[in-house]
């Protein structure tokens, strides 16, 4: 179990150092923000005095040895827009964000598992057609549109929601609504599938056989064995989620890393969109190192694999 | 979960929707409030830090400049109650006497002379560095009189002054040395509202300052949200959680009247217009095909189309509004068979291609007013091969001089040598044209500081720019606000959000 466990975190270290690497030169691929910074009347002579200042002009690799060595550290660099450093104005948005998709993952297991057993237990029955509508409409209707129809209906033409900000429970409401509508259709899917699957299998029935209840069979046979892949999804779901958190907080003027992450974009702020993706790699890859664990606990052949 | 905490998890969302018309209610009771919702959060409370219009809105409602922009355009007092000229290099201010900064010092000329040189510092890194570059040495010799000294005359040093040249707002000289970096989080100054709270990306609260110089403001409360998102923007208005949003798209306006809520629409001093690459080789070189293409796009209807007929139609690159405006130069009416004649006769009876590299996005439906004008071209054989640039590529193509063809413009300025000067001197970094005519007049006009004198050269220099068309004046689009229709504000030129006399009726 040691060796697996060291061998998950060596290669989760791996991952966080590639994306460091790609995201430093990907955003600057098209050039240093001088330009974009400064107002537009500004003279070539004095970009180039601000570039200069700021040391834009220095070997790619230069200012690669500095990042990563600062990062290391756990200093990524001041923002050029906000002038304060990088990771803090990250930092202080994490809560927000993690509230979003924490309240979005919750709402999608409220939905899904509920919808998902009684869909599996009563196959072709209205709750089966229901979570199969849930579903579709789910998968096939993009966040950003569901955002907007989410506001014109519950802020405009029943004016029951606040459409924006951060506040209480109403404020997330329908944020979260709209971020969790594609992982509920994902996971109610998946885990009707795998508990179908299940259901069928062997030693469900010689669990009929002996007389278990129905209700002792799915929750505890049934649910524990349909519960692993499903846990992998979940566990996609969570990158999927602060990733849809992105656009989400954008319309819903949410305060989260995301709405941060799309303006450092487009002022190319490097130091916050550094900041931000490398935060965002080691977040997702906790998650999945996480749940490499709860696999090998969930399922002791895992473990004798590695 | 088991089905009662499901239950129960059912119950407390619907809760929360039945208490929701009740606090709307609230919140359209609570009128010494204001919320006004911007594209984007404040970077700084340090009006030197930034060049972000969001930012400088809410700056200008804690501090103060020496002179601001009056209703009717001209500079007004604020920290300054006049100004002169002792000679055409110094420009002499007499300070208010009695002003307070929020903390209770007084303000005096120690604060404008060190508000000035801490942003003209190299090291401040300024972004509006340029806006006050001109002012070599700030005097202050004795607490009310401040001296600018220019190394040359600069006729638009006012514009350097007033509350669109960010970092001419006045901060308290104690606080900051006192303080370091404070300014950035806790601002001071003297204007009409004192900072109360930030939550980043979320809210800015300021509350009114009941000292205030020039009264106390009528609304106690100001609150200002950052919503990007449009619709989100209009959704919030109409269910009354904001009271000023902008950047309203001139196709919701009808809806949101319907639904109540006043629209205010001002023409802004940003300027669309075409200019032409006329220093590499191409058609554009001739006179004949640029007047050509004045006469070929249908600026009236692209008016009236595409901006519901707000904002100016102009007939030169200048704002209506800005000093040397001259409505009777004219322009070029609509006349596409003119634009075939004067076409044939450079040459090009059968029209030729040319490119047009641009952003798109940046300002009210510039995409749209690019690929109308597009299609009236193509109809008298001239073929564009448009490319649009992200924001950041684009700005270095800007930068390289790398643009060419049909140049679509984005800029602004009220006065012709902050607009005609950069775009048309040879050789200034946005300029793509070449006129030893014209550079002698933009030359001379900004080497004096009489206003008389500068009226007569650009007269001249119009008539210039009439003939020889180095660009294709279009619009000033309109800036569209969309308020709570109670209350009583008026929208800026320059965009500057002003609450100094903003009430609720």
């Amino acid at each position: 179990m040691a060796a697996f466990i060291a061998g998950r975190v060596l290669y989760a270290l791996g991952v966080v150092f590639g994306v460091s690497v790609a995201v430093f030169f990907l955003v600057r691929i098209g050039g240093d923000p001088s330009a974009l910074f400064l107002p537009p009347e500004t003279s070539v002579a004095e970009i180039a005095r601000f570039r200069t200042l700021m040391g834009f002009d220095r070997p790619l690799l230069v200012q690669y040895w500095d990042f990563i060595t600062d990062a290391l550290q756990g200093d990524f660099g001041r923002s050029l827009r906000y002038q304060q450093p990088a990771m803090q104005l990250v930092l202080e948005r994490v809560p927000a964000t993690l509230e979003l998709s924490g309240a979005a993952l919750l709402l999608s297991l409220v939905i899904a598992v509920p919808l998902a057993i009684l869909g599996a237990v009563h196959r072709g029955s209205i709750f089966d057609r229901l979570g199969l509508l849930v579903s579709l409409f789910g998968q096939s209707f993009p966040a950003f549109w569901l955002a907007i129809m989410l506001i014109l209906l519950f802020s405009e033409v029943w004016p029951v929601l606040p459409p924006s900000g951060r506040g209480g429970l109403r404020n997330l409401v329908l944020p979260a609504t709209a971020l969790a509508a594609y992982s509920t259709a994902i996971i109610t899917r998946l885990l009707r599938s795998s508990l179908i699957e299940v259901l069928s299998s062997d030693y469900v029935r010689t669990a009929r056989g002996k007389g278990l209840s129905e209700t002792a069979i799915v929750y505890g046979h049934a649910l524990r064995n349909a519960a692993i892949p499903t846990l992998t999804v979940i566990g996609l779901q969570v990158g999927a989620l602060l990733g849809g958190a992105v656009i989400t907080e954008e319309i819903f003027a949410y305060p989260g890393i995301g709405r941060l992450a799309i303006q450092s974009i487009t002022n190319r702020d490097f130091t916050v969109v550094q900041a931000f993706v490398v935060l965002t790699a080691v977040l997702i890859v906790s998650i999945n190192l996480t749940l490499d664990l709860v696999y090998a606990a969930l399922d002791p052949r895992l473990r004798r694999r590695h | 979960m088991d089905r009662r905490e499901f239950v129960q998890t059912l119950a407390v969302l619907g809760s929360g929707l039945t208490v929701a018309p009740g606090q709307m209610a609230f919140a359209q009771a609570a009128k010494d409030t204001i919320v006004i919702a911007q594209s984007g959060d404040a970077l700084t409370m340090d009006p030197a830090k930034h060049s972000h219009y969001p930012t400088a809105n809410v700056a200008f409602a804690i501090f103060d400049p020496l002179i601001t922009r009056g209703a009717d355009g001209t500079f007004k007092p604020a920290l300054a109650l006049s100004w002169s000229n002792p000679d055409p290099l110094t420009w002499e201010f007499k300070l208010r006497p009695g002003v307070k900064f929020h903390d209770g010092t007084p303000m005096t000329s120690e604060d404008v002379k060190f508000t000035f040189e801490r942003a003209l510092d190299p090291n401040f890194k300024a972004p509006y560095f340029s806006r006050i570059s001109a002012i070599k040495k700030v005097e202050a010799p004795d607490a009310l009189t401040v001296r600018f000294k220019t190394e040359a005359p600069f006729p638009t040093m006012l514009f350097s002054l007033y509350e669109a040249a960010f970092p001419a707002l006045i901060v308290p000289s104690a606080y900051v040395k006192a303080n370091g970096d404070a300014l950035a989080s806790k601002p001071v100054g003297t204007g009409p509202y004192k900072f109360v709270e930030w939550r980043k990306d979320d809210r800015i609260v300021l509350e009114a300052n009941p000292d205030y110089w020039g009264g106390a403001p009528k609304i106690k409360t100001v609150i200002w949200r950052p919503i990007r998102e449009v619709r989100t923007r209009i959704a919030e208005l109409r269910s009354g959680g904001v009271d000023v949003i902008g950047d309203v798209p001139p196709e919701d306006i009808q809806g949101l009247e319907r639904g109540g809520a006043r629209v205010a629409a001002v023409a802004s001093d940003i300027l669309y217009f075409f200019h032409f690459d006329t220093l590499k080789d191409s058609p554009l070189k001739d006179k004949r095909v640029r007047q050509a293409i004045n006469y070929a796009i249908d600026v009236d209807a692209i008016h009236k189309a595409i901006m519901g007929g707000l904002g100016n139609k102009i007939s030169m690159v200048l704002p209506k509004e800005a000093f040397g405006y001259d409505e009777s130069v004219g322009g070029y009416p609509f006349d596409p068979a003119k634009a075939k004649q004067l076409l044939t006769e450079a040459g090009y009876p059968n029209g030729f291609t040319i490119p047009l590299v641009s952003r798109q996005g940046r300002y009210l439906k510039d995409k749209e007013v690019m690929e109308a004008s597009i299609g009236y071209l193509a109809r008298v054989g001239i073929k564009v091969e448009a490319k649009y640039l992200e924001p950041g590529v684009w700005a270095q193509v800007s930068e390289k001089k790398g643009r060419e063809g049909l140049i679509f413009g984005g800029w602004s300025g009220l006065d012709p040598d902050l607009v005609w000067y950069p775009l048309l001197y040879t050789g200034e970094y946005q300029s793509y044209y070449s006129n030893k005519e014209l550079d002698v007049l933009l030359a001379k006009g900004r080497s004096t500081i009489d206003p008389k004198e500068r009226l007569a050269i650009y007269k001249q220099a119009a008539q210039i720019m009439k003939e020889d068309a180095p660009n294709v004046p279009m619009l000033q689009p309109p800036l569209v606000y969309a308020l709570n229709a109670k209350l009583d504000w008026t929208p800026r030129i320059d965009s500057i959000i002003d609450l100094r006399a903003a009430s609720f009726k």
